[in-house]
């Protein structure tokens, strides 16, 4: 038998042992080494061979990742590893660092209980270390540090004992800082959830060279630091390796310190569910009960050239397996199993059946979308996953023969079911398709998996900024006619108070929720009680309330009144871009006596008239999307790096040193850093390393509004001219 | 000048001589048919028999842009065109009223409409007619299959003893109707179909379909409105009574002239 073969075994054999399970995973800053220490994972459980990790990278499995040298999917992978004497279950995910991937991170965050955070040694906590420790902390996964790259500490910088200790104590002390500030917010975690070197929650080594330490196994094997320190300096790395090797430190460190499903689904089911918590569906959940009904939360879609599409995910509770009718949340009806399986690196082992508390990979599930939750009987479904920031982006592509039009299509609508921080807008007339996403980089690598994956040659456009139109202030109370005159509505709006925004982007409010718990959200956010009663509906970070009191036919109406809603928000008054962040009041309606006389094309217009009034009267304004843009640059070329935020409408907020380098801190519209990777190189010689992460959108100076709304409506093909009401840009 | 003039319920004769006269000395003539139609003619038919142009206009050409009909009213004769009476149903006091102030004269030449044809087929007496409403096509307009203002209306004048008129929906110049393809036919509401979706709410109760008012060879039937609804009442356009309790020389009408089973009508 082969040794894959009877890895996968072992693992059929554990999984039903809860609590001998770890779902964990490895997020980090980009570059900070993620993959790299995936694989020697790997290695060390004997699914890849100990002399390719590190060059293998098995985790990087699509062609464009293993090109780029960055993980773009999360990937997932099962293996076993011995404990004080128990052989443990490790089923891991690796996700991406890169930010404009953030979406991915969030749905691997919900497959797991705890994240193994890493750090490189040199750069420290850096912008999207917080992010994803913020993203782990919200989905209640309880995080351990690994501190990488100190082999560069002893090398590269020619650290002793005292220095080094000193930095590695900074680390962490920075990353503890974090999540103190982080757990404050948050009442169901009363364990402390900070890491330290003494209770073996901070690992450090070097994932190249393979070996690491913590305080227990440093203990155990009796290796100092300034062992370590010579045998780096002396290139006796592999003995340091075979006398520490890092696997072990590892993942004897997630058997010790990572919660079991048993332990963790507890906590974290009230975190991810709003359904009844006195329910059985509830306790088979918090039992991670295999023989209750089956939950299954899917995190991740991905394409199989040979089994197809592959839903991937936590089973919270029952057992899936092959031939299960499950329904599929948000869609009617039910799906099929055709099989069930887990994955190993890049490939998928296909297996009877998998208990609650694993992550499987199943195939069958054609409706499913990530995130969806998948069930043997209809549930409340797990709390949407958020989705830190909203696309920013958006590129046109069109199939460069006839022939790929259906194709194409086919593909797009594949690849807004696998991320869902992708929007696309398919128009089959023209046959040129909008995506939208998280940055330049991003799109780039959906039209790239288009054109290599599928084969399909396309043209794409210039990447095309997403505006956005909000209202300064409080308006009048609007009217808004109906063509046949017979129907009024009157309308104002006022800025929408940014706690509540927040609320809805971070899903906390939405119109899918019991009305009861929406109230309570919206109170605690700020929401007076009166207001938090007559909420009609929210539409984007936009909510209506409904002031009216007992006018007849308004219920049937309403329909309608949402509709026209929509529409003047989903095309705003300025540039036809979404309006956000308003709050709209229906003060008073005058209706037809006859339905015919009162429907659509009387309703939606006289509803579109008074809310693009009202947001006029409120001195609507054109927001652009920023940027928080961080350079690390050698002193001699700050000038130049500074030089390209300002440059770019931008603003440097911090400039300081940091390990070596000078650190440029600064934020800046994304609509003029398109095309920053190329200037920044050759501003400062390629020396530059730099990240961006989407920062929500700013108002734009009042000396800009008119040009930039031209631009936009002679984009859109509107008319050059606004209506005169807006006298104020 | 803007003169309003009621062609009638059917074709190009229904029109009263006094509108066919006013129609005659006009300069120009415009015309709306997305709130009723005329089945039995067409336009080209109508410019023809009355030897002049006419301009017919969407509800986008009425409602929102009305100036082009309103311009030529102010120095011209102008005639705006409907199908029945054009202040019944179609409610253009609105255009009447925009013409107003822009100081153009106005005047209105009626037409026969529906409503009196209504109870002039069915022998329902004119006096007890409640208040009239429209039934839309279901998902027309939020909501359910029927809204509840169309049961509320109906049961309101069942209650105070009233028969109420219901007009059916037609799906003229409507973008989700264009889009669905749907054939001439398709887009009026019948009888029939109407019928059954009352019927979900007043299954045993009486009902009458009237088709093709005003034309040469009406149809006038009652029955219980589950039985309508399994009926077929032939081209547009129909509509629909839901009388109260008749009297009795309203009974004798409905078996006489609309063929009601006498038990039904025993019953009520
Ligand atoms: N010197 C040194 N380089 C490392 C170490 N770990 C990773 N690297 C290098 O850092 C780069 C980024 O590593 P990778 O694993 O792809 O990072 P990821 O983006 O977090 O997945 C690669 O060039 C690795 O070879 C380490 O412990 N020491
Ligand atoms: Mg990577």
């Amino acid at each position: 038998m082969g040794r894959r073969k009877k890895i996968v075994q072992e693992c059929e054999r554990l999984m039903d042992t809860p609590e001998n399970i770890r779902n964990i995973a490895i997020a980090a800053h980009v570059d900070h080494g993620k993959t790299t220490l995936s694989d020697n994972l790997l290695a060390g459980a004997g699914m890849i061979s100990e002399g390719t990790a590190g060059e293998q990278l098995a985790m990087d499995t699509k062609e464009d990742e293993q090109e780029r040298g960055i993980t773009i999917d999360a990937a997932n992978v099962s293996m076993t590893h011995e404990y004080e004497d128990t052989n443990h279950l490790i089923n891991l995910i690796d996700t991406p660092g890169h930010v404009d991937f953030g979406g991915d991170v969030t749905r691997a965050m919900r497959a797991v209980d705890g994240a193994l955070v890493v750090v490189d040694a040199v750069e420290g906590a850096m912008p999207q270390t917080e992010t994803v420790l913020r993203q782990a902390l919200r989905e209640g996964v309880k995080p351990t540090l690994f501190i990488n790259k100190v082999d560069r500490l002893i090398s590269e910088l020619q650290e002793g004992e005292e220095e080094m200790q000193e930095r590695l104590l900074g680390v962490i002390s920075d990353v503890n800082e974090l999540i103190r500030g982080m757990i404050e917010e948050m009442d169901d975690i009363d364990d402390d959830w900070t890491v330290s070197v003494e209770e073996g929650t901070v690992g450090f080594g070097s994932a190249l060279y393979k070996w690491g330490v913590s305080m227990p196994s440093m203990q155990r094997t009796g290796i100092s630091f300034q062992d370590i320190i010579d045998l780096e300096r002396n290139d006796k790395r592999d003995e340091l390796h075979e006398r520490s090797p890092l696997s072990d430190v590892v993942l004897d460190m997630v058997c010790e310190h990572f919660p079991n499903p048993v332990d963790a689904q507890p906590r974290r089911v009230p975190r991810i569910w709003r359904g009844d918590a006195e329910s059985e569906l509830a306790e088979d959940m918090r039992l991670v009960n295999e023989d209750g009904e089956v939950v299954f939360m899917v995190t991740d879609i991905s394409m199989d050239p040979h089994a197809g599409e592959i839903a991937t995910g936590r089973v919270f509770s029952g057992t899936l397996e092959k031939g299960q009718d499950l329904y599929v949340s948000g869609t009617a009806g039910q799906n099929r199993i055709q099989s069930v399986g887990l994955f190993m690196g890049s490939e998928r082992e296909e297996v009877d059946r998998v208990p609650a508390g694993n992550i499987a990979s199943v195939t069958g599930l054609r409706d499913a979308i990530a995130g969806s939750t998948v069930s043997s009987v209809e549930m409340t479904p797990f709390e949407s996953i958020e989705h830190i920031s909203e696309p920013v982006i958006t590129k046109s592509v069109e199939a460069q023969t006839m022939d790929d039009l259906p194709k194409l299509i086919e593909t797009l609508q594949q690849v807004a079911k696998e991320d869902p921080t992708i929007q696309i807008e398919i128009n089959e007339d023209t046959g040129e398709h909008l995506i939208s996403g998280q940055g330049e980089l991003h799109l780039e690598v959906i039209t790239q998996r288009i054109e290599k994956d599928q084969g399909i040659p396309v043209n794409t456009g210039e990447p095309i900024v997403v505006y956005r139109e909000q209202p300064q202030e409080e308006s009048r109370e609007v009217e808004g006619v109906s063509p046949n005159r017979h129907n009024k509505f009157y309308i104002s709006i006022h800025p929408m108070d940014q706690e509540i925004v927040e609320a809805i982007q971070r899903g906390e409010v939405s119109m899918d929720m019991p009305e009861l718990e929406r109230r309570e959200a919206l109170q605690e956010a700020g929401m007076d009680k009166d207001t938090s009663q007559n909420v009609e509906t929210i539409h984007g970070t936009n909510i209506l309330i409904d002031d009216t009191k007992g006018i007849q036919h308004l219920n049937e109406t309403m329909e309608l009144v949402v509709e026209g809603l929509s529409e003047a928000l989903d095309d705003g008054p300025l540039a036809a871009e979404p309006v956000q962040g308003t709050l709209l009041r229906l003060h008073d309606a005058r209706l037809h006596e006859d339905t015919i006389h009162r429907g659509p094309a009387q309703v939606i217009p006289a509803v579109r008239e008074a809310v693009h009034h009202a947001l006029i009267d409120g001195e609507i304004r054109l927001l652009e999307p920023i940027q928080n843009v961080r350079i690390d640059v050698p002193s001699e070329h700050m000038g130049a790096a500074s030089g390209e935020i300002q440059g770019r409408r931008g603003r440097v907020d911090d400039m300081y040193q940091e390990g070596g380098l000078m650190v440029v801190e600064g934020v800046a519209p994304v609509g003029e850093m398109i095309g920053f990777s190329s200037d920044i190189r050759s501003a400062t010689e390629g020396r530059a390393s730099w990240n961006t992460e989407n920062a929500g959108f700013r108002v734009m100076a009042d000396n800009l509004q008119r040009e930039k709304i031209m631009e936009i409506r002679e984009r859109k093909g509107m008319k050059l001219e606004l209506p005169e009401s807006i006298d104020y840009l | 000048m803007l003169t309003f003039i009621g062609l009638g319920l059917y074709d190009e004769r229904s029109i009263t001589v006094e509108g066919r006269e006013a129609l005659a000395g006009a300069d120009r003539a415009f015309a709306e048919f997305y709130t009723s139609r005329l089945v039995g003619t067409t336009v080209e038919a109508l410019e023809s028999f009355h030897d002049i142009g006419i301009d017919v206009r969407d509800r986008a050409g009425v409602e929102r842009d009305p100036a082009p009909i309103l311009d030529a009213a102010e120095d011209e004769d102008v005639a705006f065109l409907t199908a029945g009476d054009t202040m019944i149903s179609t409610t253009h006091v609105d255009l009447r009223l925009r013409a107003h102030e822009r100081g153009i004269e106005t005047r209105v030449i009626h037409g026969v409409s529906a409503q009196s044809a209504a109870a002039g087929l069915t022998g329902l007496q004119n006096y007890r007619f409640g208040k009239a409403t429209t039934l839309p096509f279901p998902g027309a307009h939020g909501g359910g299959d029927v809204p509840d203002s169309v049961i509320e209306t109906i049961e309101a004048n069942r209650e105070r003893d009233l028969h109420t008129l219901v007009y059916l929906d037609i799906k003229v110049d409507d973008p989700t109707a264009d889009a669905a393809g749907l054939g001439e036919d398709e887009r009026y509401m019948t009888g029939d179909y109407a019928a059954g979706l009352l019927a979900e709410h007043w299954a045993d109760e009486l009902g009458v379909v009237v088709a093709r008012a005003g034309s040469p060879e009406p149809v006038v039937a009652a029955d219980r409105l589950s039985e309508l609804a399994d009926r077929e009442f032939g081209g547009p356009l129909h509509l629909l009574v839901v009388p109260a309790a008749p009297h009795h020389l309203e009974a004798e009408a409905l078996e006489e002239l609309a063929g009601a089973p006498t038990a039904l009508l025993d019953e009520n």
